[in-house]
């Protein structure tokens, strides 16, 4: 019950609905996730003691799939980074058995690597944004944490699917989800992306290489393919990231809620007082850049939007040849909760940030029993909307993992 | 030096879709303040814009209306600047891919030549909050209300091909037209759902250069845009002549003064594409709805009247001008009455009585066939010209059928030869000095004897017989 985890712990966590997929499951949410009620600050003075009018539409999903709403877990300010996150201590600490985190650069792999849990980033668009506070709106979506990865299944078949208040999701039917059965077939073909194995040092790719060499000997075919312009990724992230963020944060300007400047002159110094004194450095940087690229360097803006197109594209063709991609989750020598400043918190999420770019769903797997000092995590992709084929690979190469570590 | 206006028009028509463009709120911006908001529109935290189908339909009714193509695809960007009266930060706007271009309309120029002006583009956008300042006490407040905020414009951007501020005005009144037939738009400059910028430069006659230009805002008449117009070139003209450089800036039409006045400098921020917001893609069947909902515009009826009915340019454009009118005249014209004289009644009589009673046809009793009832007794020499003026009027005020009215009223033309040459006796015995000074040779006399001869029959009289006997007696 350690108080720095929540901000907010619901008194009457129980549901109605006892049957339902999540039926006794504890779930705890992140303070930009909107419950009606409870305090909606996204950890940011912006929104100070704002509090949500509407449940989100995931909450409505939560609920009616028999989950207990434990509270909200303190998070980054506006959930840029995991810094300020303590979403694994409430599950590694017992509290919860479930945990939701904006995945808007890697967060819900990142933070679930270095605690040793599964962490699930869906596809972009198939769970409704109705209701969640976000930054980057193309890139974040709602992430999963958890022990187990039939939980991880039993969320997402929970909380996905259209949502007629969102006009932003896909048209596409969106994947079904139910516990994967044994498949006796074919063991799939895995691919690992060479430009991202030349930036690992020896020891993060001295501990990938032990992970992949035991699905290997699983009979997983491992196939080495090339992404040429894997480099780019984190700096097209990083200029529409912060662009985004600039404009999803030119609402935050004190005058119908949140923090307030005691005193200006007019309205402009009333905005510059207010929003100087809400933002945190590393936010504030962030939207700096966001800012300078929209008023200074528009085409810098429009190179990264033509870059990210080619990235998807490029992306898509790799899998005519796999199932899946195959990548560590993070670095070992950037680490996430020390990251102050935007090169840093870019730095350590280098290996996560490509799915956010291209909308592809991803899953961490741990590797059970390794100390996660030394575990740099395994991180499996697959093409938008295969979320469901993603999972059961997922579950098939933990048991592949764990059962080898038993020998 | 001889210089030659370069002028282009910006208009934002408010959209009378039943809701907002990206929430559920009404489109009312007329009541009481804040009530049609929610947290769409105010964007509170956690808000996703939703998007009005009615909206996209009624922007593409118009878009089509102004013989513009619209766009397989677009998409709203995000127009980035920081005011009280836009709750997010941003206005959503089509600025990089707009929902229609390549329009035009037909004028009729002052040269009396058919001109055609075109439309670069037209695209869709949300309108921003409405600002009040007022005080309290002694210190100024000002409040903001959030129901525009939110409701849908189009912005029509005309090609700067207008000359003169006669072209400016004849645009604005055939763009009225052409949207208040598609239905979606009041399209009322005095309400403000019709706005009229201007961007006016000037150049040497003779040359083809584009100058810097100014732009003037805040008419709220067609007949303003007009004198902002005037005031504007000739301003500009003397701002020139006496080496004065034009820098470029916005002008406020001031219309009790007439005169444009400076105001500060626009900041313009940069536009980012809007994630949120799904793009619009229109298929063919949809579009081919769109266009099956069309009426026939007023730009092709104004064609047909000119050929069917032989009406003037001028006829046939002011028949046409709103759809009620135009309709109604070809009821009457079925009536078997002469196309030009129903429509010369119409504009010098009837529309001007609408106008000034801020009224349309129907919130009166008159009807197409009643309207005809008192044409065929003015073409019949029943009543003269100015007995019908009464009747119409009398006509539009209560149930009565024409001839009643005539009836009762005496209105009845006096057409009897001996009746209206005893009354002509009469006069001409009273007045014999006058009668002396026309054999003299001044003509005008007989206009005032033809005066005094209508006065007597309280304006009854058949004119032309009156004239013929006066003739005959007075040689």
């Amino acid at each position: 019950m350690a108080p720095d985890i929540f901000t907010y712990k619901n008194p009457l966590p129980q549901t109605s609905t006892e049957s339902g997929v999540l039926a006794g499951k504890k779930v705890v949410i992140q303070p930009n996730m909107s419950v009606c009620g409870w305090l909606t600050d996204a950890g940011s003075l912006a929104l100070e003691g704002f509090v949500a009018l509407e449940d989100a539409t995931v909450i409505t999903r939560l609920r009616n799939a028999g989950a207990s709403l434990i509270g909200s877990t303190r998070m980054s300010e506006l959930g840029f980074g995991i810094s300020g996150d303590r979403g694994t201590q409430a599950l590694c600490g017992g509290e919860a058995d479930i945990a939701l985190i904006t995945d808007t650069m890697g967060e819900a792999r990142v933070a679930a690597a270095t605690s040793g849990l599964f962490g699930f980033k869906p596809s972009y668009g198939i769970i409704s944004r109705l209701g969640l506070i976000g930054l980057v709106p193309s890139m974040e979506c709602y992430g999963i944490m958890a022990k187990s990865p039939e939980d991880i299944i039993a969320t997402i078949g929970a909380i996905t699917g259209k949502d007629e208040n969102d006009f932003s999701m896909p048209d596409e039917d969106l994947p079904g989800f139910s516990m994967p059965e044994e498949s006796p077939g074919t063991k799939g073909v895995s691919g690992v992306i060479k430009e991202c194995l030349s930036i690992l040092n020896d020891t993060e790719l001295r501990a990938f290489e032990s992970v992949i060499a035991k699905i290997e000997e699983a009979g997983v075919t491992v196939k080495e393919v090339s992404l040429e312009n894997f480099r780019f990724f984190q700096a097209v992230h990083n200029v529409i990231g912060s662009v985004e963020a600039s404009s999803s944060a030119g609402k935050y300007d004190g005058v119908r809620y949140g923090h307030r400047a005691a005193s200006a002159r007019n309205w402009n110094e009333m905005y510059l007082n207010s929003r100087g004194e809400s933002f945190g450095l590393l936010v504030k940087a962030f939207l700096f850049q966001g800012a300078y690229f929209q008023f200074e360097n528009y085409p810098a803006f429009e190179n990264a939007c033509r870059i990210r197109r080619r990235l998807i594209r490029d992306t898509e063709k790799l899998f005519e040849h796999i199932d899946v991609l195959a990548l560590p989750t993070r670095r070992l020598h950037h680490d996430p909760a020390r990251a102050a400043t935007v090169r840093e918190t870019y730095d350590a999420f280098l290996l996560t940030l490509p799915a956010n770019v291209t909308g592809q769903p991803s899953l961490q797997i741990p590797s059970l029993g390794l100390d996660p000092g030394a575990d740099p995590g395994l991180q499996i992709m697959s093409p938008p909307l295969s979320d469901a084929r993603l999972l059961a690979t997922g579950m098939r190469i933990s048991s592949i993992i764990q059962g080898a570590k038993k020998t | 030096m001889k210089y030659e206006a370069v002028i282009g028009l910006e208009i934002h028509v408010q959209l009378n879709s039943a809701t907002k463009l990206f929430c559920d709120c009404h489109n009312r911006p007329g009541d009481q303040p804040n009530q049609n908001t929610c947290p769409i529109c105010l964007w509170l935290p956690g808000a996703l814009p939703k998007f009005s189908r009615e909206a996209l339909e009624k922007a593409t009714l118009a878009c089509l209306a102004l013989n513009c193509t619209i766009q397989k695809e677009s998409a709203f960007d995000q127009k980035v600047y920081y005011y009280p009266d836009l709750p997010k930060g941003f206005q959503l706007s089509q600025h990089h891919r707009p929902l229609a271009k390549n329009g035009w309309l037909d004028i009729l120029g002052e040269d009396n030549d058919v001109k055609r002006l075109r439309i670069h583009h037209i695209h869709m956008e949300e309108d921003v909050a409405r600002l009040v300042h007022e005080t309290e006490g002694r210190t100024p407040v000002s409040l903001v209300d959030f129901n525009r905020a939110g409701t849908p414009l189009i912005e029509i951007v005309t090609e700067p091909d207008m000359r003169t501020p006669h072209d400016a005005m004849e645009f604005v009144r055939a763009l009225r037209a052409q949207l208040r037939y598609t239905g979606s738009s009041d399209c009322s400059m005095e309400q403000g759902t019709l706005r009229v910028d201007a961007n006016i430069s000037l150049r040497p006659e003779g040359t083809d250069a584009f100058n810097t230009k100014v732009e003037v805002k805040n008419m709220n008449s067609i007949r303003n845009v007009a004198d902002a117009i005037t005031y504007e070139i000739r301003r500009q003209t003397e701002c020139l002549e006496s080496g004065e450089p034009i820098v470029l800036h916005t002008r406020l039409w001031d219309s009790e003064k007439n005169v444009t006045t400076a105001m500060r400098g626009k900041f313009s921020g940069p536009c980012i594409p809007d994630p949120s917001v799904p793009r619009i893609v229109v298929t063919d069947a949809w579009l081919q709805e769109m266009l099956n909902r069309l009426p026939e515009m007023p730009g092709q009826k104004s064609a047909r009247f000119l050929k069917e009915y032989g009406l003037t340019y001028e006829e046939a454009s002011s028949m046409t001008q709103e759809q009620e009118l135009s309709e109604f005249f070809e009821e009457v014209v079925k009536e078997n009455l002469p196309p030009r004289k129903i429509a010369s009644w119409m504009a010098t009589h009837l529309v001007p009585f609408l106008r000034d009673n801020n009224m349309t046809i129907k919130d009166t009793p008159l009807t197409p066939k009643r309207f005809a009832g008192l044409l065929f007794m003015l073409e019949n020499d029943v009543i003269n010209a100015n007995a019908a003026k009464e009747v119409l009027t009398r006509l539009l005020s209560s149930d009565q059928s024409p001839e009643e009215i005539v009836e009762k009223g005496r209105l009845r033309q006096v057409s009897d030869n001996a009746e209206l040459e005893a009354l002509i006796d009469r006069i001409l015995a009273d007045h014999p000095s006058d009668v002396e000074d026309y054999r003299n040779g001044n003509p005008k006399v007989k206009g005032f004897f033809m005066g005094l001869a209508m006065k007597a029959s309280q304006g009854k009289a058949n004119p032309k017989l009156l004239k013929e006997i006066l003739t005959k007696r007075l040689s």
